[in-house]
């Protein structure tokens, strides 16, 4: 991970783990500590609604991430991520409705069928680049959908799958908070997850396929294995979130995963910031939080219930006028605005880093 | 006068090496220094430390290095060469240092004076250096590269890499066992090292110091500073080792206090080093306090209001409690005062270049601008000045105590030395631990101690209460054409403390008025020229461009401003290059110091212009013609 210099001085490491560690100052440590608390006092304090949101949030957390792995960091562009996230969600409503299976089993399968689809997803990568890339995943979007639509028309499920809360140690999770809690969980492991593959060597070798293909090859990395494997960990990490949202859901259906929510997870990275961790995490609280946003504001315009009616169409502009927005003003996203704040107290009382540019 | 410490004497009877012996045996598994490699600040511990030196000393006994004979070392201050250098000493032979910049003229003269038999070169650069010399070089029996990494190629036979040496000489388990047996057998009053002088006149001399002197002398640094003994103080290591200041610090304190050693990835990266250290203890020379000094106002100069309005405020906060405390009136609320101008501004400014830890910063081997001083004490950093010389083995001969002196003197003299002032204001200096003589040349050693031990200094200095100020080097006052005599460092030292302004030169022996000589700091100097649009291709078209030479002009005005009128600088000119000491014939020595009569032989067209009158005289002669015509 490419890191800030250090906020402060006196830092000489004496180890690769000290100057890889996730968390290095006292005050990272409170930071996260602080962070922590804030996150798990949330059920105690919020309203349903409020709390709704926020699981929302956490979810499109963890998918957001494996994009940003697959895009911000590998480099390879997929339009396919609804495709992923509906192979996810329809794993988990199959087994559960043609063999009952328990969450244990059926998150587990949808990780595996994610996996197996990264591989088919990440085929074409070692031929294709750019527009041509998108537009193969985008073919594997509408496969992955036609095939869940099948699905439901033959076995008569045409309205959608139900799928009953799962339960675990014997407590069914139905209330809000439970949910809150379990997808904080599954926000936290996929962090940790995406912060570690990126300090070790498969993160790096990511990167540099970015950066240059035929340097990193000649710099010794398997850039066909590195390619596939960005494809096939982020695959699998989205096939969860979609086994993650079924249950949440308690109902499975095609319609949920059209073209539009593919384009909202590239929203994410693109308005939170391309390469960054945070930028994802960013991006899908915002995005997430835009459409009730908006909404919030139409109802406060004088006679509301008129525009009622034009409420998605005012949401799908508002939409792409702040992605265009964001492109030309803000390339690198809320974590460019992010970090020039802080920058502006890290530098102080400079404006610019006052030494270390300077020839000798 | 306090009692002296008996650890004088104590060190007296000592070796360095000796003393690496002893904190292996006692404190194993402490850290004695740690040096930056890809990365990482290796630590190395005092019984690491004793093995790698035996182990040198060990291959370098298989080389032939015996008793008595003379050693160089030419690098930049790396780990290695602190362990050559303990090697060296442990055999009882005698270790030398050549400055890294050295042109390969000094390289060859150095070597040829002290008779050494090994070279040993950092890295291929400086076997470029000695192989320069040919066959010339007869006693010259091994050249020992340490980073044999771009030495592909070569295959000169004296020629060896250390790594194949250290390969030789046994496990490096068996190191710290063989140095035991090897430092009993040398005593503190044998020879130890030469350090050789800077040669601002004529070819350095090789100042032979033995090892207990040398020891007993730098610990009236430690007697004089009782903090570095107190605590364990960070240091960062980048002057020069083969200087008897860049020695001290890197080698022989941390074996008699606190101080532990850090040495960069590259000493080029020092502010990279700085920052990461935050060292506690700062041992430097007044040219690095400027450089950082001027980075750091540059910097401010270009800041946004806000910030910049944050930093004045600070200032005007700082600034009287600065003043009161050199005056030794300082108010109740003074603390508080200058802990919310460290707070708004001076504590990050600092900590962008990793000295807002230090608690200690020591300048010596040149004079410190006062205005350079009291800056950075505003900023809230304790720089005191001190003042020593080759010949003192190590030793200051006086040092500011602090904390927080007022700027302008080097403060009272170490205790165990004597000090007077000759008839003509020259400094003597007479103390138990002044080193043995110069390396071959008893005549010059005569002209420096004289009968009964005075050691003179070729300074000129004045009391002011208990503490010495430094007036000039005695053979560098001007005397101008209308009987003035004018010390010229004061001038210039107060040039130098412009940002813009890296050397300068005053010249105007038997001249009618002064004028000066200036490098600009090429850094400072193109940052300027970037913020106000001016383009330029290099060095040569900065210095000569005349919207530069109004920069310089003004800040010359400054500094005339507080002259008396004979000693007002009356003309100036750029140097249309940077000084180089690696250059033949260069007019800086390797420390950077100007050697004023080379420069004025070297830059007398420049200078001469300055004189020029020949303008003046054709006008009266055109004008003459035509009042001869009529």
């Amino acid at each position: 991970m490419s890191r800030h210099p250090p906020r402060a001085s006196g830092y000489f490491r004496t180890s690769y783990a000290q100057d890889h560690a996730l968390i290095q100052t006292r005050l990272e440590w409170l930071a996260t500590a602080a962070l922590a608390v804030a996150l798990c006092g949330v059920p105690l304090i919020a309203s349903p609604f409020l709390l709704d949101l926020a699981t929302q949030v956490l979810l499109a957390i963890v998918g957001a991430l494996a994009l940003a792995l697959l895009t911000g960091y590998a480099g390879q562009i997929s339009l396919g991520h609804a495709g992923l996230l509906a192979a996810g969600a329809f794993t988990v409503g199959i087994l559960f409705k043609e063999f009952n299976a328990p969450f244990w089993i059926s998150l587990p399968a949808a990780a595996v069928t994610g996996a197996a689809l990264g591989v088919v997803f990440g085929l074409p990568s070692l031929r294709l680049r750019g527009l041509y890339l998108a537009v193969s995943t985008l073919a594997l979007h509408f496969v992955v959908v036609y095939l869940g639509g099948e699905y439901e028309s033959k076995r008569g499920f045409s309205t959608g799958i139900m799928i009953d809360p799962p339960s675990l140690l014997g407590v069914s999770i139905t209330s809000g908070r439970a949910w809150y809690l379990v997808m904080l969980g599954a926000a936290v492991v996929a962090l940790l997850l995406a912060a570690n593959i990126l300090r070790s060597h498969t993160g790096r070798a990511w990167r540099a396929v970015h950066a240059n293909e035929t340097v990193a090859g000649a710099l010794g990395i398997n850039v066909a294995a590195a390619k596939l494997g960005a494809f096939v960990i982020t695959s699998s990490m989205t096939a969860v979130a979609g086994g993650l949202f079924a249950y949440h859901r308690g109902f499975v259906s095609v319609e949920a995963f059209s073209l539009y929510l593919s384009i909202q997870y590239i929203a994410m990275i693109i308005i939170g910031g391309m390469g960054s961790l945070l930028g994802a995490v960013l991006g899908a609280i915002f995005v997430t939080l835009f459409p009730y946003a908006i909404e919030a504001l139409v109802g406060m315009l004088p006679g509301s219930q008129r525009y009622a009616g034009s409420l998605f169409a005012v949401n799908y502009a508002a939409f792409g006028v702040v992605m265009i927005l964001f492109l030309i003003f803000e390339p690198l996203g809320l974590v460019g605005i992010w970090r020039r704040l802080q920058s502006f107290f890290l530098l102080w009382p400079f404006k610019q880093r006052p030494v270390g540019g300077g020839r000798k | 006068m306090r009692e002296l410490s008996p650890r004088f004497a104590e060190l007296r009877a000592k070796t360095a090496p000796q003393l690496i012996v002893e904190h292996a045996r006692v404190k194993p598994g402490e850290i004695a220094f740690r040096s930056k490699h890809r990365g990482l600040y290796r630590e190395r511990t005092w019984r690491d430390y004793a093995n790698l030196v035996g182990r040198t000393a060990r291959g370098l006994a298989a080389l032939g290095v015996k008793r008595g004979d003379r050693v160089a070392i030419m690098g930049d201050a790396t780990e290695e060469w602190a362990v050559c250098d303990m090697a060296v000493q442990a055999l009882g032979a005698i270790s030398f240092g050549i400055y890294p910049t050295a042109s390969v003229s000094e390289v060859e003269y150095q070597m040829a004076d002290a008779g050494a038999s090994v070279f040993i070169a950092e890295d291929q650069e400086y076997i470029d250096k000695i192989l320069a010399s040919g066959d010339r070089l007869t006693e010259l029996k091994s050249i020992v590269v340490i980073d044999a990494s771009a030495t592909y190629g070569y295959d000169h036979p004296k020629l060896k890499r250390m790594d194949d040496i250290l390969a030789a000489a046994g496990p490096i388990e068996a190191g710290q066992a063989a140095l035991e047996a090897m430092a009993a057998k040398v005593s503190g009053t044998d020879p130890a090292f030469i350090v050789y002088t800077s040669g601002t006149t004529g070819n350095p001399k090789g100042a032979l110091i033995s090892h207990g002197r040398h020891l007993a002398g730098t610990y009236t640094i430690v007697d004089h500073f009782p903090t570095l003994a107190r605590e364990t103080h960070r240091t960062v290591v980048f002057l020069p080792m083969c200087h008897i200041f860049g020695r001290d610090i890197a080698i022989t304190l941390p074996l008699i206090s606190g101080l532990v050693p850090h040495y960069g990835e590259d000493v080029e990266d020092l502010l990279r080093t700085l920052v990461e250290v935050a060292p506690t203890v700062l041992f430097t020379v007044p040219r690095y306090m400027q450089k950082f000094a001027s980075q750091l106002l540059v910097g401010i100069g270009a800041t946004s209001s806000i910030k910049g309005l944050a930093h004045e405020t600070a200032m005007r906060l700082a600034r009287p409690v600065a003043r009161r405390r050199w005056e030794g009136k300082s108010t109740a609320i003074d603390p508080l005062l200058a802990s919310v101008a460290r707070a708004i501004a001076f504590k990050p400014m600092l900590t962008k270049i990793g000295l807002d830890q230090v608690q200690l910063a020591i300048a010596g081997g040149a004079a410190l601008p006062r205005e350079t001083a009291a800056l950075w004490q505003i900023w809230g950093v304790n720089l005191c000045e001190a003042y020593g010389q080759t010949e003192t083995g190590g030793a200051f001969i006086s040092a500011q105590a602090g904390p927080f002196p007022r700027p302008g003197s080097v403060g009272s003299v170490v205790s165990g030395w004597e000090v007077k002032l000759a008839a003509d204001g020259e400094l003597l200096v007479r103390g138990p631990d002044v080193f043995d003589g110069y390396w071959r040349n008893p005549e010059a050693t005569s002209e420096v101690i004289d009968a009964e031990g005075w050691s003179h200094t070729g300074d000129i200095a004045e009391w002011d209460g208990n503490q010495l100020r430094l007036v000039d080097r005695a053979r560098d006052f001007i005397v101008t054409s209308g009987g003035k005599t004018i010390s010229p460092s004061t001038i210039e030292n107060s040039l130098r403390g412009s940002p813009y302004i890296a050397e300068a030169m005053v010249i105007g022996h038997n001249r009618k008025y002064l004028t000066a000589v200036i490098e600009i700091d090429f850094d400072t100097v193109s940052d300027w020229a970037r913020a106000h649009d001016i383009s330029y291709t290099g060095f040569t078209m900065l210095a000569a461009h005349d919207r530069i030479k109004g920069v310089i002009a003004a800040e010359i005005d400054k500094t005339n401003a507080e002259l008396a009128r004979v000693e007002q600088i009356k003309a100036f000119r750029i140097l249309p290059k940077q000084l180089d000491p690696e250059e033949e014939g260069e007019p800086v020595t390797p420390t950077r110091k100007v050697k004023r009569k080379l420069m004025q032989e070297r830059f007398k067209d420049l200078i001469d212009e300055m004189y020029e009158d020949s303008e003046e005289r054709r006008v009266t002669a055109a004008a003459g013609e035509v009042l001869g015509a009529n």
